[in-house]
């Protein structure tokens, strides 16, 4: 039995001796490029003279958008398409004549290395002709200055998700509240960055590209269009990927076509591999946005009206369309079932970098949202905060229940199943919730101060359309399981082989993974949003119970008896209860296939079983193929919903204004566990990108659109120090849509933490948190100020 | 414009002798890599904040993405490659992160291991309090650092056993 | 790829053609070339050995003449091929007086192949550009006077009528001198400055090694 243990991975062998392969570690002869990126945050640019760069050892080539050629000089693809998209914008891989952010590409140089390809970078001279930038939504709503000259109001999409009717039950609730809070830019920030390596080969017209990648199908089907090859004449293989977190399924970023391109061009393999500044200015930011919350609510604190305006900055382009907006439209609504709800989102354009998923996908923004709600309804009340939620919650007896609302994947909103009312109870007391002003009262008898802050979230996870499962038992009774998604840490190695060891009942050594090669798996669609366990989990575990029905068929038939009779155990079809009578699945496979020639000692162990003579069938029966394999695939009705709830206790130091995180505690639900150590390992890591979220990162632009802190020196995030300890409990509530009874759980740790620490940091200090990170100097700015108060703040 | 400036240096690394001729701004976590094809080294800041790049030169941890190689000429250096026996058994932290589930995507990995390496030298039993000075210094992205932290401890406690 | 320029040269049009009318001036002033040769009327062929940093070749090329109106205007007809590449151009070039000098312009339209079309448009420009300036700075030397101009009486600079250019050859007088003027390698030479810079970038070359 290997699903549901916490087995050890068998990735750690590699990647602890220094023997993983990312990206930088291949191509070792492999010409090498660098980019001239646009220093101004909106330009028109001019001529580019590359006189001083000819004479430079080393240079190769050097490039610009005139050298691009049929849909490679097209704009880049706008992946996402969506009905209120009606303003979608794309940029080019290398500027047309305007840049729109720092950081975008506008010539692309080829040299021996990158030192030289550096230096050449250094010789171009760009004219620019500076143009008034855009920066912040503030501005971007005033539309003074317009990041496209054809959008008059800098606005790509306005979308409305709503649900009963909003402005009758507000104006019939007893008690309304209104506010207004931000949230700030952060990003993915994986610790490596992306990196592209193409490999040409003239005499077979064929092309094979590595790209730190969370989507290798994807890329290749780009990369096919884009480079006009067959996508059979494309490979695309994701190697090790040191952590993607969103950033890295946005494809095709214009190196991922550029790097082949020059690949073919110079029939030369060809590498690139960012560096950190480069990273911060021309990949992926998320998380800003702008809300104005109007709530309607009982004096018992039910929530009958939630109306949401929300701005959400989108950076100068929306190649990923809107799905971030479109998740917070609908994650908003968190375990809670207000009576109406309306959420209308203005997706707006900035000259910043671009706005893709990043762990949480808009669901932090949305949990944020709903959260302080709640804290603020129990606060004018004078509830407690777990309390009001619990009167909000939907029972466990509702499921499945229907939002009336459509989710990120174009399916209904409809909830399939979880007890929030449970992981209340769980977290209560998992925190000491109940018990907490005792520790209060002991905290403030020593002078310090302390607070306790609580949020909840539902996770809409293995969204669609599919994944697929190659599963294929070799005469030598290896396993080989392939999945056309990707990893980057999530250990799925080992995850999907223990639901393979499970299904086929072989031993977990027997059983090998790979994923994310599109030379053994081709259709996939990618690892985000929480679904590669879901998805690829699913499909593994059907194309296993394939290959299993198929070996006992086949095992029956050699044994002469039936299949009901039979058992898989540790590799070994055998008679249940008579041991004796068995085969190994090895010889099974060879069996499978029906050839005369015994190349191995499998294949002449195999031959003491006679193969099928029956005169009135085939060898081979119309419906059936040679070989131990089968291909399966996972296809969801629709999402199925994980949930979880944080609590945190804090201490703010009253000199210093620092936070420290005394505590935090998580109560998480994703069904049944594959591996519960990867999930715990997974739930830390997102709670670490939450409390960097909430304490420390931020994107800092100034007016002229420069990125000030675009290096480590200044980004903050979090070490170990920062880090809390963090107290875990699970609930299991099996999802109902999919064979292995799994959710997702990739996103789940960061997903509540700013509202999480945001409500203890209000509850220590008494005054009210409305724009996170809260950083020690806001804090004191706001002390110091005449801060809106809590109630019990303003006692 | 000149040809660049090159030197012959030597380096010492996990216990080999290298003779490497290469540019003087050659950074040692290059040279590593992609002069001695050392590849378990890895670079994910080149401003010697998140620590991916540790090595130890003549024990002592230090950033390789800060250093020229020529400022390396003759130092002895260990990376992550050099950290197990030579009978190939992994070195305590190597088997202790495995262990703990002290790693994900792997990618900051040998800049812990190499910091932590170093550090159970000086420091063979260390509290939960020092585990955490350890390891302070090297960004993680992925892990949330808890099992680092009990992987330090596990290491410890393997390494008393080995003893 | 279009590629046009100008030069000014020190020097009135006919000496101009009588300097770019020498083989012996051409093989020293064209950027990197190794051997000039007649292969037929109004053909020749040259090895030159040219490039930019890592793209460095040694390729062989052909002439042709064509459409030749002296003393104010030719067309050349250029191709050659080598390792990564080939090039077809046709470049016209005229002469005309400027002040005490000629002003030269060059117009080529070239059609390039391979892997050296690799390289990007800037790079290509970037370097014929260069190498054309090169080659006329250098003819401007010699038209400066470093020395005279003819090596060989055979090959002195005259004044040009149309000749049988079968024959290569024709006799001809000014002032007290006779000469013989051999029209061919000039106008090959007239050219040269364009077309051989255009030819050193574009045709065969090696790449340079990985690190």
């Amino acid at each position: 039995m290997t699903f549901g243990k916490s087995v050890t991975r068998r990735e750690d062998a590699r990647l602890t001796t220094g023997r993983g392969r990312y990206l930088d570690d291949l191509g070792r002869n492999a010409l090498a490029a660098a980019f001239v990126r646009s220093p101004h945050a909106h330009a028109r640019v001019g001529e580019i003279d590359v006189t001083a760069a000819l004479d430079v050892e080393g240079l190769v080539g050097i490039y610009t958008y005139d050298d691009l050629g049929g849909p490679l000089a097209d704009p880049l693809p706008l992946l996402i398409p969506h009905p209120t998209l009606t303003a979608g914008r794309t940029g080019y891989p290398l500027a047309n004549g305007v840049v729109r952010h720092v950081g975008e590409p506008i010539v692309m140089v080829i040299a021996t290395d990158r030192y030289v390809a550096e230096d050449v970078v250094g010789l171009i001279e760009v004219d620019y002709e500076p143009l008034p930038p855009v920066v912040g939504l503030v501005a971007s709503r005033a539309g003074s200055r317009l990041v496209h000259a054809d959008l008059p109001d800098n606005v790509a999409a306005h979308l409305v998700q709503e649900t009963g009717d909003v402005d009758a039950e507000m104006s019939a609730a007893p008690n309304t509240l209104r506010f207004t809070q931000t949230i700030e830019r952060s990003a993915s920030m994986p610790m490596e960055g992306k990196g592209v390596y193409a490999r040409w080969d003239g005499q077979d017209d064929s092309l094979r590209v590595y790209s730190s990648t969370q989507t290798s199908t994807s890329v290749r089907a780009a990369i096919a269009a884009k480079l006009e090859l067959p996508p059979g004449k494309v490979e695309v293989v994701a190697p090790d990927v040191g952590g993607g977190f969103g950033v890295k399924i946005v494809h095709p970023w214009p190196e991922e076509l550029l790097i082949p391109w020059a690949a073919m061009l110079l029939d030369r393999e060809v590498k690139w591999v960012e560096d950190r500044r480069e990273h911060f200015i021309s990949s992926a930011h998320e998380r800003g946005q702008i809300q104005e919350i109007t709530a309607g609510y009982d004096d018992e604190g039910h929530l009958l009206a939630l109306d949401a305006r929300i701005w959400h900055d989108h950076g100068a382009y929306t190649p990923y369309g809107i799905i971030v907006p479109i998740i917070t439209s609908t994650q908003l609504l968190g375990p809670y079932k207000p009576r109406a709800y309306r959420c209308a989102i203005d997706s707006m354009y900035t000259n910043t970098v671009i706005v893709t998923p990043y762990r949480g996908a808009g669901r932090p923004q949305g949990c944020f949202a709903m959260e302080r709600t709640m804290d603020r309804i129990a606060d004018d009340l004078d509830l407690d905060r777990a309390v009001v939620r619990e009167r909000n919650l939907i029972q466990p007896d509702e499921f499945p229940y229907d939002h009336g609302l459509t989710f990120q994947d174009g399916r209904p909103l409809i909830y399939d199943s979880g007890d929030y009312p449970e992981s209340l109870r769980m977290i209560r007391e998992l925190v000491g919730w109940d018990d907490f002003e005792t520790v209060r009262s002991r905290a403030a008898a020593e002078g310090r101060t302390v607070g306790i802050g609580l949020a909840c979230y539902v996770e809409g996870t293995g969204v669609g359309p599919y994944e697929g499962g190659h599963v294929q038992v070799e005469n030598s009774g290896r396993v080989l399981v392939s999945t056309g998604l990707t990893s980057q840490g999530q250990g799925h190695e080992t995850a999907f082989a223990q639901v393979v060891a499970q299904e086929l009942g072989v031993p977990l050594d027997d059983v090998v993974v790979t994923t994310g090669d599109t030379r053994r798996f081709g259709y996939a669609v990618g690892t985000f949003a929480s679904r590669a366990a879901v998805m690829s989990g699913n499909a593994v575990a059907l194309a296993a119970r394939a290959v299993r029905a198929k070996a006992l068929r086949i095992a029956a038939d050699a044994l002469e008896c039936s299949p009901e009779d039979l058992d898989i155990v540790d590799g070994v079809v055998q008679v249940k209860g008579d041991p004796s009578s068995a085969m190994a699945l090895s010889t099974v496979a060879v069996l499978s296939n029906p050839l005369r020639y015994a190349f191995d000692t499998a294949a002449r162990a195999a031959t003491q079983f006679a193969p099928r003579t029956d005169p009135t069938r085939a060898p081979v029966d119309e419906d059936d193929e040679p070989g131990l394999e089968a291909r399966d695939y996972y296809s969801p009705i629709r999402s199925t919903f994980a949930s979880g709830m944080h609590a945190a206790v804090v201490e703010i130091d009253r000199e210093t204004c620092e936070t420290k995180i005394l505590r935090y505690a998580v109560v998480h639900d994703c069904g049944n566990l594959i591996n519960p150590m990867i999930v715990e390992g997974q739930i830390h890591g997102g709670v670490a990108q939450g409390v960097g979220g909430a304490l420390y990162e931020v994107m800092h632009y100034d007016e002229h659109g420069q990125l000030l802190n675009a290096s480590f020196m200044d980004f903050l995030m979090p070490y170990a120090t920062e880090v809390p300890h963090i107290e875990t409990a699970h609930l299991q509530t099996p999802s109902p849509l999919n064979p292995l009874g799994i959710k997702g759980a990739g996103e789940a740790g960061v997903i509540p933490g700013s509202a999480c620490l945001a409500s203890a940091i209000e509850d220590a200090l008494g005054v009210r948190i409305s724009a996170m990170p809260v950083s020690p100097s806001d804090l004191f700015e706001l002390l110091a100020s005449d801060p809106e108060r809590t109630r019990k703040g303003s006692r | 414009m000149t040809a660049e400036q090159h030197r012959t240096i030597t380096l010492v690394v996990n216990g080999a002798t290298h003779q490497v001729d290469l540019p003087v701004r050659r950074l040692l976590s290059d040279a590593i890599r992609h002069d001695l094809g050392l590849t378990g080294t890895h670079v994910g800041c080149e401003h010697g904040v998140c620590g991916a790049c540790t090595v130890l030169l003549d024990g002592r941890p230090v950033r390789s993405c800060l250093l020229f190689a020529v400022g390396a000429d003759g130092a002895a250096i260990t990376t992550v490659e050099g950290l197990a026996a030579a009978d190939g058994t992994r070195h305590p932290v190597q088997q202790a992160f495995t262990e703990c589930h002290a790693l994900q995507c792997g990618f900051c990995t040998p800049g812990f291991l190499t910091t932590i390496a170093a550090a159970l030298e000086d420091n063979p039993d260390p509290s939960e309090e020092e585990a955490t000075e350890i390891i302070s210094g090297n960004l993680c992205r992925c892990t949330g650092y808890q099992n680092i932290k009990a992987a330090v401890l596990r290491a410890a406690e393997l390494k008393r056993v080995d003893r | 790829m279009k590629l046009s320029g100008t030069a000014s040269l020190s020097a009135p049009p006919q000496r101009v053609w009588e300097a770019l009318n020498d083989p012996a001036v051409l093989a020293r002033t064209i950027p990197g070339c190794q051997q000039l040769e007649e292969t037929g009327p109004d053909e020749y062929k040259m090895t030159v050995s040219a490039g930019v940093a890592s793209i460095k070749g040694t390729y062989l090329g052909q002439v042709r003449l064509a459409d030749k109106f002296e003393p104010t205007s030719y067309l050349l007809h250029a191709s050659g091929s080598g390792g990564p590449g080939t090039v077809s151009a046709e470049c016209l070039v005229q002469l005309r007086p400027e002040g005490d000098g000629t002003a030269l312009t060059y117009d080529a339209d070239a059609v390039i192949g391979g892997v050296i079309a690799g390289v990007g448009q800037r790079v290509l420009a970037g370097v014929a550009k260069k190498m054309a300036g090169q080659f006329f700075a250098a003819v401007d030397a010699e038209l400066r006077g470093i020395a005279p101009v003819s090596t060989k009486p055979d090959r002195s600079v005259a004044y040009l009528e149309r000749t049988d250019v079968h024959q290569g050859r024709t006799d001809s007088s000014w002032g007290d001198r006779n000469i013989h003027v051999d029209v061919r390698p000039f106008l090959v030479g007239g050219v040269a400055g364009a077309a051989i810079a255009l030819l050193g970038v574009l045709v065969g070359s090696r790449l340079g090694k990985g690190r």
